[in-house]
């Protein structure tokens, strides 16, 4: 076994991918994933570039998108809506806790520091 | 091997028809998805239904399940003598009975039977003509706020299931190494490439997909990649102003407590968040709270009355505004 450290690379907004290594990262047939391109389930860089790139971030949507579509058997625009709905409430839960982490944690403050 | 009662993991009954069976399967897979649902075990949860449901909606695989027998969930067993006979490829499990069915789990028992459970990009096995990429694999993993801050190299030891040469699955411990690049942030998704399983016939190895969680720390917040942290001052530092030693991911650092702070109120501390190469660094804020002393001795209390006394200061004066209104 190759125990040598290996380097994790974060799949965000700000690396990139091609078309056809996300075909390879997600699992997803070409045409599965112009599917969901069409859909708006995913989105390139540029949508008017003869190849398309797409962020990292597409990996971890579209490997997502794989997993809805097979263990709920849905067609790629029933995956499309849900994974939109998905981003919406990962939206919302992330909005309520930058709010959370944002409050003053008073309880707590008070508990600590007061004598 | 030990025995998972596929009928009880999706409630159903033995004799359940295949519809009931879907049924019982999205109902569950609804509320545990890992992609949909904030259950607690949600992923066990639904690993655990996902393999019954694979077994369970495949007649074939059915049948053979059904033919182990009925043994308590988790009870150790073996398959009968002439179990793999009957069902093909299960032959190759040792119809004498002799051979070790500790490493083997039943998923990957049953998934001998007609071509295997799909893993990873494209559950690569033997026994198809390659190259074939190796499975991906998937793994939580917490760090501390201070090892997402300055990265951290961390040690995985998972169980996964390596393919023989007669294509049935064995669980093997697999070990990684790997370099958590400084700047992460609660439910970052990261990939290791060439850490996940082995290729076939020539094929690629798979990746090593990891989903960061930080632990909840005892004086820090955080929030993508800004850091908060609670800042108790006494009412006169907070009218006076101060300079205080703020604890930070980094090491404290000097904080000029401007007077007339209020509570509630954030002092922010510009690219003292989580940073990452190349790009703009999170902030660091203060949240600023007013705590009172709950006891204070005769001195104390004569100062706060004399201060009572001459300050002509009133926090309700928007009451009477709003009354005069």
């Amino acid at each position: 076994m190759n125990n040598d450290t290996a380097e994790a690379l974060r799949l965000d907004q700000e690396s990139q991918v091609s078309f056809s290594q996300l075909v390879i990262l997600s699992g997803l047939s070409d045409d599965d994933l112009r599917e969901l391109v069409d859909h708006g389930a995913l989105t390139p860089v540029d949508p008017d570039a003869s190849s398309w790139m797409f962020t990292s971030y597409c990996v971890v949507v579209a490997r997502k998108a794989r997993r809805l579509r097979s263990d709920f058997e849905l067609d790629a625009h029933a995956v499309s809506v849900l994974l939109g709905f998905v981003e919406r409430i990962e939206a919302l839960e992330n909005e309520l806790h930058a709010l959370r982490a944002g409050a003053l944690a008073y309880g707590a403050a008070t508990d600590r520091f007061s004598r | 091997m030990k025995y998972k009662d596929y009928y009880k993991i999706l409630g159903v009954a033995r004799d359940a028809s295949a519809d009931d069976i879907k049924k019982a399967y999205r109902k569950l897979a609804r509320k545990y998805h890992p992609d949909v649902s904030k259950e607690k075990n949600a992923e066990e949860r639904f690993k655990e239904m996902a393999e019954a449901y694979e077994t369970l909606k495949d007649p074939e695989k059915r049948a053979a399940f059904d033919q182990l027998g009925s043994h308590a969930a988790g009870q150790e067993f073996r398959p009968p003598p002439d179990w793999g006979q009957q069902f093909g490829s299960g032959g190759s499990f040792d119809p004498s009975g002799q051979g070790s069915f500790d490493d083997i789990d039943l998923a990957d028992l049953l998934a001998g039977l007609t071509g295997g459970r799909s893993r990873g990009r494209t559950g690569g096995r033997p026994g198809r003509e390659g190259p074939f990429p190796g499975s991906d694999y998937e793994a939580m993993v917490r760090i501390t706020l201070e090892q997402a801050f300055h990265g951290t190299e961390i040690e995985l030891d998972l169980s996964v299931p390596e393919y023989d040469e007669r294509g049935i699955a064995h669980r093997v411990p697999h070990r990684a190494k790997v370099r958590i690049p400084k700047g992460v942030t609660d439910g970052q998704k990261l990939r290791v490439p060439g850490k996940g399983g082995k290729g076939f016939q020539g094929g690629p190895a798979g990746d090593l997909y990891l989903d960061i969680q930080v632990q909840t720390h005892p004086l820090f917040r955080t929030s993508g990649r800004d850091i908060y942290v609670d800042l108790p001052l006494a009412p006169w530092e907070a009218v006076l102003g101060t300079s205080v030693e703020l604890p930070t991911p980094a090491g404290a650092v000097a904080l000029k407590v401007p007077s007339g702070t209020r509570a509630g109120q954030q002092l922010r501390l510009a690219g003292r968040g989580l940073s990452r190469p190349g790009e703009k660094s999170g902030d660091l804020f203060a949240i600023v709270g007013i705590v009172v002393p709950t006891v204070v001795d005769e001195k104390e209390r004569s100062l706060f009355r004399e201060l009572a006394e001459k300050s002509n200061f009133d926090p309700r004066a928007h009451f009477k505004q709003g009354a005069a209104a």
